[in-house]
C-alpha cells in the first residue's frame, strides 16, 4: 500500500496530520531544505521527531537545497544531528550532500529529490546505485511516461499528488530587484506576502512567487490535485504519495491529507468509487485557500504534446 | 606558475567552428543531432563533427559535444550508439547533465571524456568531488558561483573547472526551470526553452481568486514597468586575471545560436586578453579596445553576474528593450592584392560607398576606413553591394588578410552597466 508523506508547518498541524493517518511527515530547515512551510530550527525539530515517532510514524527531513561552499560545510554536522535524532530518511538533491553523507557513513537513508530534473527510470536507477532508497519524480512527468517508468525503476518512487509545484528557482532576488528598481512595495517578498505573477495576455494565470534564503521560487499557476486520477496513481504502484502544504495552512491541510488517506485506504481495499472521489474533491475544494486553484497539472498531458 | 586557461567558444555550425578557432578559441562546443539543449541551433551531423574535429585538431584546438538534455522515459533508446559515434569522430569530450546519459556514455563509449553541464547547477566542492569520483574530467560551474567560491573549490578539488565568462544568461539555477514547460508545453531541459524569463509579467497580490491588487509600478522613466526576470548579459572582460588566478581551466563563451560576427569578435577579444595576461601578468590591464569590440556585438547591457555578489536591480533588464547590435557584419575578405591595394570581399550584408567600415582579424587586428570605391566581379563600378554572397572589390590602403571580417555602422552602446568600465 502506498505511504503518504505530508509536509508540516507546526507541531500542532503535525498532530492533526498524524491523526489524519499520514505515514510520513516531511519537514526541515531553510538552510538545508527547499520550499518548506516552516523552517524547523535545531531547537524545534527534536520535538517534532519525537511526536512522529511516538505516533509510530516516520519523518523525512529535507536536505535538498542547492548548496554553495558556505553551506555544504555545515551539512555533515546537520546530518550528524539528524542521525542522533533517528530521523527515518532525508531528501537530497545536490550530489555534494550525497558525497558528505557517504564519505561520513551516516546511517541515514536518502530519497533523491532533484526537483524537476528527476524524469526517467534510468536516472532514478543511477541514484539507486548511488545509495538512494527512493526518488521524488518530477511533477512534469505525465501519466503516459509514468507507466513505463514504473516498470523500469529499481527503487520506490514518490510523486506529488497534492500541492504547489515549483517551476523555477533562481539565485537572484527577482522580486526585490524589481521593487527596488521601481522603488515601490519594497518591504516584503517572502511567502507570507502572497505575491503572484501572471503571464502576458493571460490574466487568468497566477503563478505564486516568493523569495527566501535559497533564492526566488515560482510555482505553477494551479496546485496539483490528483484526487480525480487516484485510481491510475494507485494502479501505477507509486510507493509514496507526496502532499505539499506549502500554501495550505493548519487544519485545512490536515483535512486534505485525511481525504487522501481515505482514498488510499479505499483503493487498497478495492472500495474506491466515483462518489468517494467526488467527496474527496469536495473536501479539497472546501479546504483549498481562497486565492488558490487546483488541477491535475502535467499528469494528464500527452507526452507527445511536450516539445 | 600560472596555468593558461582555454578560451571555449560556441559553434553552432561548421563555419562558426572554423571561425572561432581561427579567431583564437582553444576549444569549441557544438551540438549533435540528438540530446543537445539547443534544438534550434545548427547542430552537427557525425560527418560535420568529424570535419570539425579534423579542422580543430590540426590547429591544436579541442571540440566538445553538448548532449545536455535531461531525458524522459522513452528518450534514451539510441543514446549508446550516439555516444559511440561521437567517440568515433574523435571529439575530445561530451558535455552531459543527466546522470542517465552519463551512465550511458561511460558504458557505451569508455574513455570518452565527460564534462558535467552547467545544467546540473554545481555550486560547491563536495559536488565537484562527487563527479570526479564518477570519473568525470570537468565540471561546468553553475552561473551562481562567485570568484571567491571558485578559489575555495580549487583548494578542495583538482577536477577541471569551466566557468561562463560572456554572453546571455539563464537566470534560474540552470536545470531548475520549467517555466517553458508550464507556459507553453516546451521542455526547457530538452531544448524547448522559450525564454519565458524574458517575458513581461504583471505582479500582484490576490486575497481571493480573481481579486487582484496590481503591484506593477512605474519605473524611473515615468513609464509603467512590467515585472520581468530578464537579466543583462555577462561580460568578464575586466576580470580575466581573477578567473585565471582562481584556477578556472576553461573560460566559456555562451551562444551557440549567435552569429559569425559575435563568435569571431568575442573569441578574438578573450583570447587576446588571456594571451596578454599570460605574457605579462604584472603589467596586464584591460585594453579598452577589447571592451569596445564586445559592445559592437552586444545585444544587451553587461554585468559580472554572480562573480562579485548577488545581482541587484542594476543587473536586471527592466527598462532596456532588446538592443540591436550597432555594428553589422558586412563581409569576409577573400583576397588582398598588395600591388594594387585591392581587397576582394564576399558580401554578407548590404554596404556601399561612403559607409564607414572596419576590418578585423585574428590576433585582434583592426583597420577602419570609409569606403571610397566599389566594383563588381566584372570590374564594373557600383555604388552598393546589395546581394548576399556577392563578390566585390575596392581600394584599401592597409593590407588585410583572407579570413578577416568587415563590419559596418557606428557604435551605439547600450546603457553602461557597472563593472565593465572601459566602454
Ligand atoms: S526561461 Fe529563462 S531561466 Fe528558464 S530555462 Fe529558459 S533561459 Fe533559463
Amino acid at each position: 500500500m502506498a505511504e503518504i508523506i505530508a509536509t508540516t508547518e507546526s507541531l500542532e498541524q503535525a498532530q492533526h496530520l498524524l491523526n489524519a493517518g499520514v505515514d510520513w511527515l516531511y519537514a526541515g530547515e531553510d538552510e538545508f531544505g527547499l520550499r518548506l512551510p516552516h523552517s524547523f530550527g535545531r531547537d524545534e525539530l527534536p520535538a517534532l521527531v519525537e511526536l512522529v515517532h511516538q505516533a509510530g510514524k516516520k519523518i523525512m527531513v529535507a536536505v535538498n537545497a542547492i548548496f554553495h561552499n558556505d553551506r555544504i560545510v555545515k551539512v555533515a554536522d546537520y546530518l550528524q544531528f539528524l542521525t542522533d535524532l533517528h530521523v527515518d530518511m532525508v531528501s537530497i538533491g545536490d550530489p555534494g550532500a550525497i558525497h558528505v553523507l557517504q564519505t561520513n557513513r551516516f546511517p541515514l537513508p536518502y530519497l533523491y529529490d532533484g526537483a524537476d530534473l528527476v524524469t526517467s527510470s534510468r536516472q532514478i536507477n543511477f541514484w539507486g546505485r548511488h545509495g538512494a532508497v527512493a526518488a521524488q519524480v518530477a511533477p512534469e512527468v505525465p501519466y503516459g511516461e509514468l507507466v513505463p517508468l514504473m516498470q523500469h525503476v529499481d527503487i520506490p518512487v514518490s510523486y506529488l499528488v497534492y500541492g504547489a509545484s515549483v517551476i523555477h528557482q533562481s539565485g537572484r532576488p527577482l522580486v526585490d530587484n524589481y521593487f527596488s528598481f521601481v522603488k515601490q512595495h519594497q518591504e516584503r517578498s517572502d511567502r507570507q506576502r502572497g505575491l503572484f505573477i501572471s503571464a502576458p495576455h493571460k490574466p487568468e494565470t497566477h503563478y505564486s512567487i516568493y523569495e527566501d534564503i535559497n533564492g526566488t521560487h515560482v510555482f505553477a499557476t494551479n496546485d496539483v490535485n490528483l484526487m480525480p486520477a487516484l485510481t491510475r496513481v494507485h494502479d501505477l504502484g507509486i510507493q509514496y504519495w507526496k502532499l505539499d502544504g506549502l500554501f495550505v495552512p493548519g487544519q485545512q491541510f490536515a483535512q486534505i491529507a485525511a481525504a487522501f488517506v481515505h482514498a488510499r485506504d479505499a483503493l487498497a481495499a478495492g472500495t474506491w468509487t466515483a462518489d468517494l472521489a467526488a467527496d474527496g474533491q469536495h473536501v479539497i475544494a472546501d479546504n483549498t485557500p481562497a486565492n488558490r486553484a487546483t488541477d491535475t497539472g502535467f499528469f494528464d498531458i500527452d507526452p507527445n504534446e511536450v516539445q | 606558475m600560472i596555468k593558461r586557461p582555454e578560451v571555449l567558444a560556441p559553434a553552432g555550425t561548421l563555419e562558426k567552428l572554423q571561425v572561432a578557432i581561427d579567431y583564437g578559441a582553444d576549444a569549441v562546443y557544438i551540438g549533435g543531432d540528438a540530446y543537445g539543449l539547443r534544438t534550434r541551433a545548427g547542430n552537427f551531423s557525425f560527418d560535420q563533427m568529424r570535419a570539425g574535429v579534423e579542422y580543430a585538431h590540426a590547429r591544436h584546438a579541442k571540440v566538445y559535444v553538448a548532449a545536455n538534455i535531461v531525458a524522459h522515459e522513452g528518450n534514451l533508446p539510441g543514446a549508446e550508439e550516439f555516444f559511440q559515434h561521437v567517440q568515433e569522430t574523435g571529439v575530445d569530450a561530451v558535455i552531459v547533465s543527466d546522470p542517465a546519459l552519463i551512465q550511458t556514455c561511460v558504458l557505451a563509449a569508455p574513455g570518452l571524456a565527460i564534462h558535467l553541464s552547467t545544467q546540473a547547477s554545481s555550486c560547491n566542492w563536495e559536488t565537484l568531488n562527487f563527479w570526479q569520483d564518477e570519473g568525470l574530467e570537468r565540471v561546468v560551474l553553475a552561473r551562481e558561483v562567485g570568484i571567491e567560491e571558485i578559489k575555495e573549490m580549487r583548494r578542495h578539488t583538482d577536477i577541471q573547472i569551466e566557468a561562463f565568462i560572456h554572453g546571455a544568461m539563464c537566470i534560474g539555477y540552470s536545470g531548475r526551470c520549467v517555466l517553458s514547460n508550464h507556459m507553453g508545453l516546451r521542455d526547457a531541459n530538452r531544448g524547448g526553452c522559450a525564454q519565458n524569463c524574458r517575458w513581461k509579467y504583471d505582479i500582484f497580490d490576490m486575497p481571493q481568486l480573481g481579486q487582484k491588487n496590481d503591484l506593477t509600478s512605474v519605473g524611473p522613466d515615468g513609464k509603467k514597468e512590467a515585472f520581468s526576470m530578464s537579466a543583462v548579459d555577462m561580460a568578464m572582460i575586466d576580470h580575466i586575471p581573477d578567473l585565471i588566478d582562481a584556477g578556472v581551466d576553461s573560460l566559456k563563451i555562451e551562444g551557440r545560436m549567435k552569429t559569425v560576427h559575435y563568435v569571431s569578435t568575442v573569441a578574438n577579444v578573450y583570447s587576446a586578453a588571456v594571451d596578454a595576461y599570460m605574457r605579462d601578468p604584472a603589467h596586464y590591464h584591460t585594453d579598452p579596445a577589447w571592451v569596445d569590440d564586445l559592445w559592437k556585438v552586444a545585444q544587451r547591457g553587461m554585468s559580472t553576474g554572480f562573480y562579485y555578489g548577488t545581482p541587484t536591480e542594476q543587473d536586471e533588464l527592466f527598462d532596456e528593450g532588446r538592443e540591436r547590435p550597432q555594428y553589422r557584419f558586412i563581409g569576409e575578405v577573400q583576397a588582398y592584392d598588395v600591388a594594387t591595394q585591392t581587397v576582394t570581399v564576399q558580401q554578407r550584408n548590404n554596404f556601399g560607398i561612403g559607409d564607414p567600415i572596419e576590418f578585423y582579424g585574428p590576433g585582434f587586428t583592426h583597420y577602419a576606413m570609409t569606403l571610397q570605391d566599389l566594383f563588381d566581379e566584372d570590374g564594373n563600378a557600383i555604388d552598393r553591394a546589395p546581394h548576399a554572397m556577392q563578390i566585390v572589390t575596392f581600394h584599401c590602403p592597409h593590407p588585410v588578410r583572407p579570413g578577416d571580417f568587415l563590419r559596418g555602422q557606428r557604435v551605439r552602446r547600450p546603457h553602461q552597466r557597472k563593472a565593465v568600465q572601459h566602454a
